[in-house]
């Protein structure tokens, strides 16, 4: 058979992909190295003062701390994730799939909802104050919105369903002799859990990190909702960029430095990604 | 008798690597035929070519005396019955069978008949409505065959049809196809690497090895006298005796011994060749007149129910495995302890000398 | 907060400017379900199928929307609108949408396309259908239940969508996640509850769908799997 008669189902999303993604994150590129001219128009150019400007000392900071709070979030969402991952795979029986479902519904509240509702929870007035302040254990609460603290917790609960359903996901491949055959082996469950049941579901938290670690760098939301100016994000740094300063040649600039930081990840994903698929396309 | 098919040296590379070399067939109409090999050897490439799915690299294939290889497949006369069956899961099995008649724009009544008659001829009548996933493995090979059928093609195409049904299933159904094909009279095409299937089913059978056809005959012919060492061992199981000519009928084998053997033409003296005896033509103890004896040491010996398989050594590593058959006189497990020496013999008609 | 009263509801009706939203979001999705599902499923077909040079690099340019920030999808998008002197609108975020719609759908599709082999297709082109006619009476059939389910999540993620809403809509109507946004940044309401809850409804209306879709045929393979498969990329 002509092997080229599947090639043309390629062809339209390969062009719109090529025309609507790919052409425009060059157009970040090329922007990065232009400049705002008199009138405040964005110019291209191949200046590379955005970059210097990236890494001097008031915004390299936030960089650092974008990919801080990420990775902080990433610990998080394992140490959270990967219990509720593993009891729902191991003892959730015929009620599995109700208790996944059961998980993934409140992920479907909006983002931007969700996070709100952490804004009531945690404010100065707001609901987790006032229940202190009323049990006479606090005189004026504590301060907990506005804190680094506030910002990965609410990325936290943002991507936290990222990491449970690839490890879950994981744990579900895994076939239940496999532990039997580890505690044949090992005896003890911690033991076994370390040996068999923690390597074999390696993939999943691999994913499950990398899917919440991209987003996370890049989230805006959890940073100007629960944050303030000491935990900008570099996300609120180049929305300001688009929105507020109306310097677009820096906000490429900071985009691109933040793809860098990120294209370790991307780039090891992408690579496991293509494997699996040439392996499900033979 | 006129021909269904004919292939005349074709050939099919898919870039470096050769799948079917130069391979030359004529298949008469109303011939069950089959392909046979191990996997690898070309025949399901071969058989592609037939229904159009391949292109052969060289060569001609002609389906009625009509040129076909340029043919797409929706446009040649042949229907296919695949080794995964290849049933559609969003259709019933009615509508699995009329989809060819569909194709063919039939008529809606007739198009009922055929399909009802076809079903009938699978004894699949009362499944008509089923969902394909209802359906056990034999069931949806039948709903297979009926789909293929049910188009009354010039060639019924069979790709290792019964390859995943369990063992006693496959015996039923090899019968009922040879019955089917008898009734409704249609060139069969079979590939199979079973060989007890294909001498079972065929009229005729083509081993095939490395893309090539190594012999081509009734099955009787294709066990008895296998005309290459490959066929052989492939067909039934052979001993196979290093030797060298010494005369007339005369072969050397590696232990010494000069023994009779039917000598093929221009064998000349002092050619290598090796000697294939089947294992049931083998006598243990127990000779005729005219018969070549050996002596040997009981190697090994199997009881296998019908029969004992006893392996037996002729020193310098060579061996060979004879059958002994449980009958009222002959109990083989108490005669042939392991260590125990064995005279051995055949007749000379019975073994073949493989150059 | 006593937003849990039907009177937020009443509210959020009587603004003629969150119902405007509303359907814009419902229409924005609506439209990147369809073209995003029906280019998503060719891309699916065209590199499990295919055998072009090229068709590996089509691979990687279809898996990289899934590993991008989203801020800077939104951003890149953006850039090309002005480029090409584009006004912002809700089209403009329809289009963002379907950019990053077919990959989610691409992935969903062909895990099941991988599991189904050519041999259906065979038969059928065996049976007197032509190419495109066992693509369409075989193949798409066969994947139906994946198509659909893709198509469901990619509503779902639409509607819920945010970051790329936020950077290419316009001036005229808002979508329904950015006006929220804009309602939070200007101080607290409880309209913003009765909102949240009205979209998690809709997203859930998907979402279930799509799990539910798959049994509905009869597939073996669960909804929770396609899902899965997506999240995994």
């Amino acid at each position: 058979m002509r092997a080229d008669y599947w090639t043309r189902f390629l062809i339209p999303p390969g062009v719109w992909l090529l025309a609507l993604f790919a052409f425009p994150l060059m157009l970040v590129l090329a922007l990065s190295l232009g400049y705002v001219d008199d009138l405040g128009r964005a110019v291209y150019g191949t200046d590379w003062s955005n970059y210097a400007e990236a890494f001097n000392p008031t915004y390299l900071p936030v960089l650092i701390r974008s990919v801080g709070y990420a990775a902080a979030t990433v610990a998080l969402c394992l140490l959270i994730g990967y219990p509720i991952a593993y009891y729902i795979a191991r003892f959730g029986g015929r009620y599995r799939y109700a208790l996944i479902a059961a998980l993934v519904v409140p992920f479907f509240v909006n983002y931007l909802v969700r996070t709100y509702a952490w804004v009531a929870l945690l404010s100065d007035e707001g609901l987790v104050n006032n229940f202190l302040v009323n049990l006479g254990l606090t005189d004026r609460g504590i301060q907990m919105i506005n804190t680094p603290w506030a910002v990965i917790g609410g990325l936290t609960y943002g991507y936290l369903i990222f990491m449970i359903l690839p490890v879950y996901a994981s744990l579900e491949r895994m076939s239940p002799s496999v532990i039997e055959a580890g505690k044949d082996l090992y005896g003890r469950p911690f033991r076994t859990f370390l040996h068999v049941t923690l390597p074999q579901t390696k993939q999943g938290i691999l994913a499950g990190s990398v899917l919440v670690f991209l987003p996370a760098v890049g989230d805006f939301v959890s940073a100007q909702l629960l944050g303030g100016p000491d935990t900008y994000m570099v996300g609120n740094l180049i929305q300001d960029q688009f929105f507020a300063a109306n310097n677009w040649p820096f906000g490429a600039a900071l985009t691109v430095v933040m793809m860098l930081f990120l294209s370790i990840w991307m780039i090891g994903y992408l690579r496991s990604a293509s494997r699996d698929a040439r392996g499900a396309a033979i | 008798m006129s021909e269904a098919i004919r292939l005349e040296d074709v050939s099919k590379s898919f870039g470096e690597y050769e799948a079917v070399k130069d391979v030359s067939l004529t298949i008469e109409k109303g011939e069950f035929f089959s392909l046979l090999g191990p996997s690898g050897c070309g025949k399901t490439t071969t058989l592609r070519m037939l229904a159009g799915f391949e292109i052969p690299t060289e060569g001609r294939i002609l389906l009625e005396g009509e040129p076909v290889e340029d043919v797409p497949p929706y446009e040649r006369n042949v229907n296919m019955v695949f080794q995964s069956y290849a049933l559609f899961e969003h259709l019933d099995v009615a509508d699995n069978v009329a989809f060819g008649l569909k194709r063919k724009k039939v008529a809606k009544d007739e198009i009922r008949k055929r399909v009802e008659e076809s079903l009938e001829l699978v004894s699949l009548a009362d499944r008509a409505k089923s969902h394909t996933n209802e359906l056990s493995g034999g069931e949806k090979q039948r709903v297979a065959l009926a789909r293929a059928l049910v188009n009354e093609p010039a060639v019924l195409l069979l790709d290792e049809p019964l390859g995943a049904l369990d063992l006693k299933l496959r015996r039923q159904m090899q019968v009922e196809l040879k019955q089917i094909q008898r009734e409704v009279g249609i060139t069969f095409v079979y590939v199979t690497h079973d060989q007890e299937e294909a001498l079972a089913m065929s009229d005729r059978i083509a081993v095939m090895s490395d893309g090539e056809v190594v012999q081509c005959g009734v099955p009787e012919e294709v066990y008895e006298h296998p005309a290459e060492a490959f066929v052989a061992g492939f067909i039934g199981v052979s001993n196979l005796m290093e030797g060298i000519v010494q005369g007339k009928d005369k072969v050397k084998l590696a232990s010494g011994q000069s023994v009779k053997a039917p000598l093929p033409e221009g064998c000349d003296k002092g050619e290598k060749v090796q000697l294939s005896v089947r294992p049931e033509k083998i006598t243990l103890d127990d000779f005729e007149r005219g018969m070549v004896t050996l002596e040997g040491t009981v190697a090994e010996r199997v009881y296998q129910g019908v029969n004992t398989q006893v392996t037996i050594s002729l020193g310098d590593g060579a061996s060979v495995v004879a059958l002994e058959q449980q009958t009222y006189r002959a109990s083989a497990d108490d005669r042939w302890e392991p260590g125990a020496k064995v005279k051995l013999g055949w007749h000379p008609d019975h073994c073949l000398v493989l150059r | 907060m006593d937003g849990l009263s039907l009177q937020w509801y009443q509210e959020f009706f009587n603004d003629s400017a969150l119902r405007d939203s509303l359907f814009a979001s419902l229409e924005i999705a609506t439209v990147t379900m369809i073209v995003g599902t029906i280019l998503g499923t060719m891309l699916a077909i065209g590199l499990v199928r295919s055998r072009a040079k090229w068709s590996p690099g089509a691979n990687i340019l279809m898996l990289v929307p899934l590993v991008v920030p989203e801020i800077v999808a939104g951003i890149s998008a953006l850039l090309i609108f002005s480029q090409v002197g584009l006004t912002l609108s809700i089209w403009t975020v329809v289009l963002a949408h379907i950019t990053f719609s077919i990959s989610y759908v691409t992935v969903v599709v062909r895990a099941r396309l991988a599991s189904m082999g050519t041999e259906t297709e065979e038969a059928a082109m065996d049976l007197g259908a032509t190419r495109w006619g066992s693509v369409r009476l075989v193949l798409l059939p066969g994947l139906w239940p994946a198509i659909v389910a893709a198509g469901l999540l990619t509503f779902a993620l639409s509607f819920d969508d945010f970051v790329l809403s936020f950077f290419t809509t316009g001036e005229d109507v808002q979508p329904l996640p950015v006006r929220i946004w804009s309602a939070i940044r200007f101080g607290p309401s409880p309209t913003i509850n009765a909102i949240g809850t009205l979209m998690m409804v809709v997203s859930i209306s998907a979402i279930g769908l799509a799990l539910l879709i798959p049994r509905l045929f009869g597939r073996r393979e669960s909804g929770v799997k396609v899902l899965t498969a997506a999240e995994g990329g």
